[in-house]
């Protein structure tokens, strides 16, 4: 009676436990999902570059914001531009310190519609990185981007002809070492 | 088991007295008996928090609650409802009658691990200690009993808002004990010939509503721990300036928040099916069903967390399926809903009090699924969330849900507990001051979220005022009424009538009937055995 209540016990104890565990995972198991599968619009990282253009024009707009706390100047320098999908895109944001001290920032993005996040490859990002402006500092940001030519073969991307890459810049804590 | 030898020795009725026989108490029935007292203090205190919250809200412009640019109503709300779930409803579901009529109904002499019992009470002492204090610290804790990042991590930098957490730290701990002490109890010591397909439904509603806070509760400590090292020592799990996200806080807390829920309503549940079976003077319509009923739900409810977050901006696939998910609910709570009936139809029925919390309880419940089955769907939702429609419908499962429940639990074991008899009439009129005022609250807010009323606002445009103003009243009215009810159990205690060992007839089958009223002190001296 008494070792069954005991192992009873032990296999509820790791159950809590292993529920425990799994929360504190659940931080980097979210971000690996939503890279793997493109959830909220999640970008992906461009291993290699495209290897044929599809002829399907899609538009791509551009989308800037930048907490308050950070004291900067963030806009996209074109509104839209217009690229086939496997034709690799460059875009350029315009970032400016209005303050007088030397600030961090690093940026947040996704893409809308969620679903498209999937196919949106970037292979170079001012985002992979944080950035440093010092006093009055003005700098162009630069993204390079391609959207991946199997998106013609996927009917659920047939009404998409449009996406919105949107950025934006966060304030970097002192200190705070960033593993994205 | 030392004085066993001792033949002359009765320790039936023996136990430590004064202070000692409280505090270190060990007892199951002590023990339930301390959550009864501490969860109807709870119960006053949230209670008197809502009717706050009631007279702001009773006209246009109200000021009662405006200080510091109206942070006091968002403390009170916040308060209102974590005491309402963490220091009332569960407290005396789960601790309270869990405790006292779980062994009894299984035929054990006691919980599987009592000194563990003791720890899950004493822990609720400080924790609600603490949340007292987050409602006075500083400007107090003002987040919403949901307490979303950044509102509660950058949001509200004093500390009240750790008083606030560190309380449901010390709530989930004794959860959690005290959910391990059910599990081993229903498992390994019930009498012999108990299997687990004969306990009664009361008991296999404690034992899933068990599981879910030992699989549910974690992820809450979890969510809690990383809020409180995002607030205090700089992390940013929560915090995109550091790479977090905020909506990763919401999935953690509605992983553990949509079974929160089940976890409030499947003892009462399970209190409905046994005062039925009694009052019909009948076995429960499809015992089978309705265990695995619970046990389906308790199941499910574990993959719909994300319908409380339809308006978050999920991608539409990811709402079609939570709304799927979630409707799939409706089926296993028809099956219980519609096993009740039938275990009326035919059947002899008389309506003591207890039968009324009952009927009531169906019938409000009902009401609270069907607004339930709207919301779930997420188009609808994005229209009705965070509307006073929410409000309703979430009060009219959980407050009159959880509540009836409750108060039919009390009224059918008040005998047993006691050995007094409450009169009838007495708890009859209590039955209808509580279910007309509630339904007088609460019943005005679907019409008030339709309209498009938000929720969490201490003040509105005059064209939501003539609905508030009803739902003040019922608010008003309701309270009376549990101001009635603190005076009936008074003269329960003082001049109620001596009860028999069972005072409901042959419908009340199950074991606590077999014991004199109050059972005594340790139970059961020969060991029952069900054929």
């Amino acid at each position: 009676m008494k070792e069954k209540r005991r192992s009873t016990l032990i296999i509820l104890l790791s159950l809590a436990f292993g529920m425990l565990a799994l929360t504190f995972a659940s931080s980097a198991l979210f971000r690996l999902f939503c890279e793997k599968t493109g959830h909220g619009g999640t970008t992906q990282v461009a291993r290699k570059m495209p290897t044929r253009v599809e002829n399907r024009m899609i538009t791509v707009r551009f989308n800037a914001d930048t907490q308050r706390d950070l004291p900067w100047e963030f806009k996209p320098l074109q509104k839209q531009i217009t690229v086939k999908a496997g034709e690799v895109g460059l875009a350029y944001y315009h970032g400016k310190n209005k303050s007088s001290a030397h600030t961090v920032g690093m940026a947040t993005y996704n893409v809308t519609p969620h679903k498209a996040g999937i196919y949106f490859n970037k292979v170079e990002c001012f985002c992979f990185l944080e950035q440093h402006l010092e006093a009055g500092q003005e700098t162009d940001f630069p993204v390079q981007f391609f959207i991946d030519p199997d998106i013609v073969k996927d009917p659920t991307m047939d009404d998409v002809d449009t996406i919105t890459l949107s950025y934006t810049f966060f304030p970097l804590a002192k200190g705070t070492n960033l593993k994205w | 088991m030392a004085y066993a030898a001792t033949a002359d020795y009765v320790h039936v009725d023996d136990h430590p007295t004064g202070w000692r026989r409280w505090v270190l108490s060990t007892n199951h029935k002590d023990i339930g008996t301390m959550y009864i007292l501490f969860g109807a203090f709870g119960a006053l205190f949230g209670s008197v928090l809502s009717l706050l919250i009631r007279l702001q809200l009773a006209h246009p412009g109200g000021t009662l609650l405006a200080g510091e640019e109206f942070q006091i109503y968002n403390v009170v709300i916040t308060a209102h409802g974590l005491l309402m779930i963490f220091f009332f409803v569960m407290p005396v579901l789960i601790g309270g009658f869990g405790n006292w009529f779980v062994p009894l109904m299984i035929g054990a002499p006691d919980m599987a691990f009592p000194r563990l019992n003791n720890i899950s009470f004493w822990l609720l002492i400080p924790s609600l200690i603490l949340l007292t204090l987050s409602i006075v610290v500083g400007s107090g804790a003002g987040t919403g009993w949901t307490f979303y990042p950044p509102l509660s991590s950058v949001g509200q930098p004093g500390a009240a808002v750790d008083f606030m957490l560190v309380s449901l730290h010390l709530a989930g701990a004794s959860s959690i004990l005290g959910a391990i002490n059910f599990i081993t109890t229903i498992f390994n010591m019930r009498a012999p010939g108990m299997t687990m397909h004969k306990v009664p439904l009361f008991v296999w509603g404690i034992l899933i509503t068990a599981f879910l806070l030992l699989l549910a509760v974690p992820v809450l400590a979890g969510a809690i721990t990383m809020l409180l090292t995002d607030r205090g020592f700089g992390t940013t799990f929560f915090e995109p300036a550091g790479g977090g996200d905020p909506l990763l806080f919401q999935h953690l807390f509605w992983f553990f928040g949509h079974p929160e829920v089940y976890i409030m309503i499947l003892p009462a549940f399970g209190v409905i099916s046994q005062v039925i079976s009694t009052f019909a003077r009948k076995p429960v319509f499809g015992y089978l069903g309705m265990a695995y009923a619970m046990v389906s739900i308790g199941v499910i409810g574990f993959v719909v967390w994300a319908h409380h977050m339809f308006a978050v901006g999920l991608d539409v696939n990811v709402n079609a399926y939570f709304t799927a998910a979630t409707l799939i609910i409706a089926v296993p709570t028809g099956i219980k809903i519609f096993s009740w009936i039938a275990t009326m139809w035919g059947g002899s029925l008389t309506f003591e009090t207890p039968m009324l919390y009952a009927i009531g309880f169906i019938i409000l419940f009902v009401i609270g699924g069907v607004t339930g089955v709207t919301l779930a769907n997420g188009g609808v939702d994005i229209s009705l969330h965070d509307t006073y429609f929410v409000v309703a419908h979430f009060h009219y499962v959980l407050s009159m849900g959880a509540l009836f429940g409750i108060f039919a639990g009390f009224y059918y074991w008040f005998p047993k507990m006691t050995g007094k008899m409450i009169p009838n009439w007495m708890g009859n009129i209590h039955f209808w001051i509580t279910f007309i005022g509630v339904n007088v609250i609460f019943f005005p807010m679907h019409f008030l979220g339709l309209a498009g009323m938000p929720r969490r606002i201490p003040d509105y445009p005059d064209a939501f005022s003539a609905w508030n103003y009803v739902a003040s009243i019922g608010a008003v009215m309701t309270f009376a009424g549990a101001i009635y009810f603190a005076f009936i159990v008074f003269y329960g205690f003082k001049w109620g009538k001596k009860a028999p060992a069972n005072p409901w007839g042959e419908g009340a089958t199950t074991l606590e009937w077999t014991l004199s009223s109050p059972p005594p002190f340790h139970t059961f001296e020969t060991q029952p055995h069900i054929s």
